[in-house]
This record gives C-alpha cells, structure tokens and sequence, in this order.
C-alpha cells in the first residue's frame, strides 16, 4: 500500500507541476491553454532522446526538456498574440495535436508509435523498486516546492500585476506603457517551461513514453485541476492537482466497495463519479477551493 | 466539500469490509491466503469492445481452478481471486492501475493487457516487481525489451501476421499489392515484411505504401492514388473506423480488386454501417483461437454459445498458464511462475485442455502439456508464441465465409 500512495504522490506531483505552469499562462496572465500536453510531450520527448542517444546526463536532459519547452511557449505566444478566448484555445489544442502527430510519424527522431523505452531514470537499478519511487518523490516535489515558493512570489511582484493587469484588459494595460505583446510571451515562456519540466521528469518516472501518453485527456485533467483549486491562486494550483489525483484513484476503491458491480460497471461508475464530483465541486464553489488573493488595499467602490 | 469527505471515508470503510470479506471467505475455503491475480484488460477506451468479455474468460478459468481445490502449495489448497483494473487503453491510465494492482493488491501476475503502448509501460513495473505479465499485444518491440522472461505473449507478433497474410495473398494470385496503413506501431515492419515477401514472386511488387493518421474522416487522395497505381491488391492496414469510410471511397472509385484487411477492422458492426456490395467480396485474416480444440469448445459453452474473439481465447490461456505454472512451482510467487509457466506450456507431459484436469495431473506428480483455446501455448526464449493458426475469411452478403485455416 505505502509504495503505491507514493507512486501515487509522484503523479500528483507531475500534475502539480503542470497545474503550476498552467497557472502562469492562464491564471496570471488569462491566455486559455489548451495546448499543455503538447508542452509536457516536449519536454519529455526532448530529455529522453537526449539522455538516451547522446547519453547527456539526466539533469541536463531536464534543463533541456524545460528549455526547450519554453522556447515552444514563446513560438506560440507569438503566433497567438492577437488571439484569445475559445480562438485561442482552439488553436493551443491544435499545437498539442501537431505534437503528438509529429511524435507518431517521424520515426527516425521519436521511434514513432513505438515509443521509446528503457529511459533511464536516477539510481534505477542500483536500488529497489520502492527506494526509486521515494528518490523520484522527493526529485518531483522538491520541484514542485521550487516552483510553487517562486512562482508565489512572482505573482505578487510587479511583473505578476502586470500579467494581471494584461488579463483584466490589455488595452488598459497598454495604454499604462506596458508592452503587452513581450509580458505575454514571457508568461508563456515560463509557463510552458514548468510544463516541460514536468513532462521531462515524467520521461525518467515512467521509463517509457510515447503518442499514445500525450492524449488531450492529461490537458483536461490539470485543467480541471486548477479550476477546482482555484484560477490564478498557487496554492490552489497545487491542492487541486492532488485533489484530482485523489478523485482518479479513490474512485477505484469507493466503486469497488459498491456491491454487485462488475468490473465493467465499476470502470463506467468511476467515470461518472469523477465527472459529478467535478460538476458538484464547479458548481458550488466556482471561484475554486483556494480562491486568487489579491493585495489590493482600497478595492473601488461602485459608482452608483 | 463536506459531501466529499464523507464518500470518502465511507469509501475507506467500505474498502476495508470489502477486503475483510474475502478474507474470511478464502480462509473458509482454502488453507492458506488467497493468491491474487491482476487482470488489465480495458474497458472503456479503444479497446472497450474486446475487455469485458477477456476478463470473463480469466474469471472463469479462476472459478474452476477454485472449484478444483485451488493451488496446491506446501501451506495446502490456496484460493484464487481476480482485481480487475481499467487500464482505459491509455498507458498513463495502466500504469496507475498496474501501481494499484501490484502495491495495494500484491499480485502474482498481471494478465490482459491489450494495447500495445499499455504492455510496454507495464513492462518495466512488471519485471522490476519480479511478475509474470501475459499479453495479446501484438507490436514486434514488446519481446524485445529486457524482460528477463517475465513477458508471455500469446498473440503472433507482427511480423509473422504479415508474412502469413501475405503468403495467402500471393496464393490467392496478389502481384501488385498497394499498401495502406494507419501509424501505428507495425506500419512500418509490415512494410517491410510485404516488400521482402512480393520480391520472391515473379512479377510481384508493392505498388504504393502510404501511412496515415487513424483519426482521419476522408481518404480521397489516398483513394486516388491506389486507383492511379494499378494494384490488382489492396492491404487496408488500419483499424475499424478508418477502414470502414475507405471500403465505402474505394467502392465509389470503382475499385474492383482484392481488398484484404485485419479481422478487427472489418467485424459484424460493419455490416450493418455500409451495404452489402460495399463489403462483398473483402477478405479478412487474423490469428485464429484454435476453434477444434477442447479449451475452446469449453471456453464457447460457458460463453452461452457466442462467438468467442481470439482476445478472449487468449486470456483464458493466460490465467491457466499462470495457475497451472504456480501449481507445478508449489508455490504462487512471480518468479515460481515465470519460471514453470515452460515447463507446463510444451513438452512430453500428456496433453491437458483445461485447468481441472492439469491441476489434477499435477497434484498426481504428472508431467503436463497444456494446449489453450488459442492454440499449443508454447513460447520461444524470447516469449513470443510458437505455432498459431490463421483464418481467412470473405465478406459476403453480410456474413464472413471462412475461406482457410491453416
């Protein structure tokens, strides 16, 4: 049992990542994304070729994913500038699509649908199954940490006002002198890296990836999570990844302690659980479990 | 938030009933603690078509085996129980359930995995746990991961369902063959393999290969380009819903070639999509359950005399193997079973077609042989299984005539 809670703390852990860097683009700086998973793919993608075929070490091979994902991020934020809304989203979901065919069909680069296995990952091996997954947890939150302490502290600085600020409206915000076009692409920048990184620690996780792991359904799942933790709160970001973690694996034990259900109604009945408690958790507490805190100190009062 | 909690606890609870129940049940029936075997097959997903019916067929072979006495081990009869986890035909989704079935549930064997992505994520949790893992998966790369024996394949790899299909449609008189394929992990072997194979025929060539997405909805230049190459011999290498809309494109072209296609893209719900002469005349081949043999009739009675797939047929096989290998070990660990599962797959012990009769066989101190409903069950070092059939059959007039079985 113990060795699989903390399996299951190191996914949290990946959608916390992600729910992180989500955080960034959309609750900071209000640009829908819905292209996550194509940033997560990258990253994965790229530290486990380049540990695997030009045998870099794993800790580079992460900078790389990050990187790399980061520079995916400012391509798209340029090509989106004058989008938002569902146009946005629309096309943030295409770019994840191109990645995934691009992962399928060029079989020189990604092995294709084959996938590539035999990633390796720190000590794996050298220590037991349980000690690897209690290496990988302090690995994943420890990052998790880094990101949230700074990423906490960034959201109140200027430049976080400013993201806000570019959220709320950009025109206003351009008119104050700020240049919206390079805040949002930085945003992006960021956000995607975080993505990245969560996705090249995953490669090392699991040992394996391939297309077939970066379906939109992992996208739906962080986005999920940060709207049941809260939109634009950190804290919120990282409780509603473990929330919805807690959702995809409780249901296994609270549908099988449902009497007389088959297994097969026991998966539908997961589904459906899953689906109402989100549907519940949106509709009675939409502003999220840990609302986005402002420092406003005199917040306007309305004209009459 | 507090409803939440509340379901929770309540699940906690009922979790732990739910244990405590079939605790005392195996220890009413059986001597020592009940041996756990996971099933992964999927249930919704992809593969929500094929995974019901695949655990049933492990569920029934482990009722059986329970009602036979279950394992014979030094601590007397041990019980068999089956967890059952969705692996949604997602490798994210298999590996959380692999997680769940090997640390909470502490399986012997993981059995039923389906695709082929799935298989090789719970590869790796599989042989690092030491625990035998039987799949029908059929990508080349699975046996080739180093799996230190712990990876039993029932289904024919790739390479060799291509090269039998193509040996039946160089027999049927195929020369130019165009190639069509969805991406997936065999487009690329069995091109391979087809080019190999046409260059041994005189006048024999592939005519086109073209890869596409499985998603996509229209074919039109790809239509074009078979009916510009002059095939005698359409390969339509891809799944059910892309194939299903290529028939009908192919038909509206005018086509009037051999079209050949896995049996799990062209089933009986295709017949009910597209008209008769649509579909008239397409051939199909899959590796074929062996359909004479003793498992199989039995494995089709307690079906309730429907058609059985050859998923099912396979992991019926899977879950006698691993009971008959714990049997001969005396002992139900991972390693007893990999290790047994040769011993009682092939050889000069008399030939048993069930698991009563092995486990019978093997309390008797008698050297085995099981032969499953899938065929002779015998594996190569590497996992991958020896001497499947292959059956061929033709649409016509909404029905599947068989053609061959060889």
């Amino acid at each position: 049992m113990e060795a699989y809670l903390v399996a299951m703390l190191v996914f949290a852990g990946f959608y916390a990542l992600m729910a992180l860097g989500l955080n960034v683009i959309w609750g900071l700086a209000g640009m829908v994304n819905l292209g996550l998973v194509g940033f997560f793919a990258v990253g994965a993608y790229a530290s486990a070729l380049l540990t695997t075929k030009l045998m870099w070490p794993m800790p580079l091979g992460w900078a790389a994913g990050a990187a790399l994902a980061a520079a995916a991020g400012a391509a798209m934020a340029v090509i989106v500038a004058r989008l938002r809304g569902d146009y946005l989203a629309i096309v943030t979901l295409g770019f994840a699509e191109v990645i995934r065919l691009v992962a399928s069909n060029e079989i020189w680069l990604t092995n294709g649908t084959d996938g590539i296995s035999g990633i390796p990952g720190p000590w794996r091996g050298a220590v037991t199954p349980q000690e690897f997954n209690l290496v990988f947890l302090a690995i994943v939150w420890t990052a998790v940490a880094i990101g949230f302490l700074l990423l906490a502290r960034l959201s109140h600085s200027p430049f976080g006002r400013v993201l806000r600020a570019v959220r709320e409206d950009e025109d206003v915000a351009a008119v104050a002198g700020k240049p919206v076009l390079w805040f949002k692409v930085r945003a992006f920048c960021l956000g995607a890296a975080i993505v990245g990184l969560s996705g090249a620690l995953y490669a090392h996780y699991n040992a394996y990836i391939a297309p077939d792991g970066f379906a939109p359904l992992l996208t739906i799942y962080v986005v999920l999570a940060l709207t049941a933790g809260g939109v634009g709160s950190m804290r919120g970001a990282v409780l509603g990844a473990v929330l919805v973690l807690v959702l995809l694996e409780g249901t296994r034990f609270l549908a099988a302690a449902v009497p007389g259900v088959s297994p097969v109604q026991k998966a539908a009945l997961r589904e459906g659980i899953i689906a109402l408690s989100l549907i519940l958790l949106l509709r009675l507490r939409p502003q999220g479990l840990i609302p986005e805190r402002t420092r406003t100190l005199h917040a306007p009062k309305a004209t009459p | 938030m507090t409803r939440t909690m509340i379901g929770r606890r309540g699940a906690l609870l009922g979790a732990a009933g739910a244990v405590g129940s079939f605790a005392i049940g195996g220890k009413a029936f059986g001597q020592g603690a009940p041996v756990v075997f996971g099933a992964l097959p999927p249930l919704t997903g992809a593969g929500g078509p094929y995974g019901p019916a695949m655990l049933r067929a492990i569920q029934q072979v482990v009722d059986e085996a329970n009602a036979a006495g279950g394992i014979p081990t030094r601590q007397g009869g041990r019980q068999i129980r089956v967890v059952a986890e969705d692996d949604q035909t997602n490798p994210d989704a298999g590996v959380r359930g692999a997680r769940k079935l090997i640390d909470v549930d502490r399986v012997s064997a993981i059995m039923g995995t389906w695709a082929s992505s799935v298989t090789t994520a719970v590869a790796p949790l599989c042989w690092e746990n030491r625990l035998p893992l039987f799949t029908v998966s059929g990508a080349d790369s699975i046996t080739l991961l180093p799996h230190q024996g712990y990876i039993f394949r029932t289904q024919p790899n790739s390479r060799l369902q291509i090269a039998t299909g193509a040996d039946f449609l160089i027999r049927q008189g195929a020369r130019r063959i165009f190639h069509l394929a969805a991406q997936s992990p065999f487009a690329q072997s069995s091109q391979d393999v087809l080019v190999e194979k046409m260059r041994g025929v005189s006048g024999g060539a592939v005519a086109g290969y073209i890869v596409y997405e499985r998603d996509k909805t229209a074919f039109r230049t790809e239509v074009d380009q078979i009916m510009r190459s002059r095939a005698d011999t359409v390969f339509l290498n891809g799944y059910l819903p892309d194939v299903t809309i290529l028939l009908r494109e192919l038909f509206r072209a005018g086509f009037d070639g051999r079209r050949f296609t896995p049996a799990y893209a062209l089933t009986q719900r295709s017949f009910e999509t597209l008209p008769n002469e649509v579909t008239n005349g397409v051939m199909t081949w899959q590796p074929s359950p062996d359909v004479q043999s003793g498992a199989f009739r039995r494995l089709q009675t307690r079906f309730g005399n429907v058609e059985v797939d050859p998923y099912s047929a396979q992991t019926h096989d899977h879950a006698t193997l691993a009971i008959l290998a714990a049997a001969q070990a005396g002992d139900a660990t991972g390693i007893a079973i990999r290790d047994n599962v040769r011993r009682i797959a092939a050889g000069d012990g008399a030939v048993v077609d069930n698991v009563t009769d092995g486990l019978r066989a093997i309390a008797a101190g008698r050297a085995v042989n099981f032969d499953g409903a899938s065929g002779p069950v015998d594996f190569d070092e590497r996992g991958d299984i020896r001497g499947t059939k292959f059956r061929y059959e033709r649409a016509a007039g909404g029905r599947f005539e068989l053609m061959e079985l060889t």
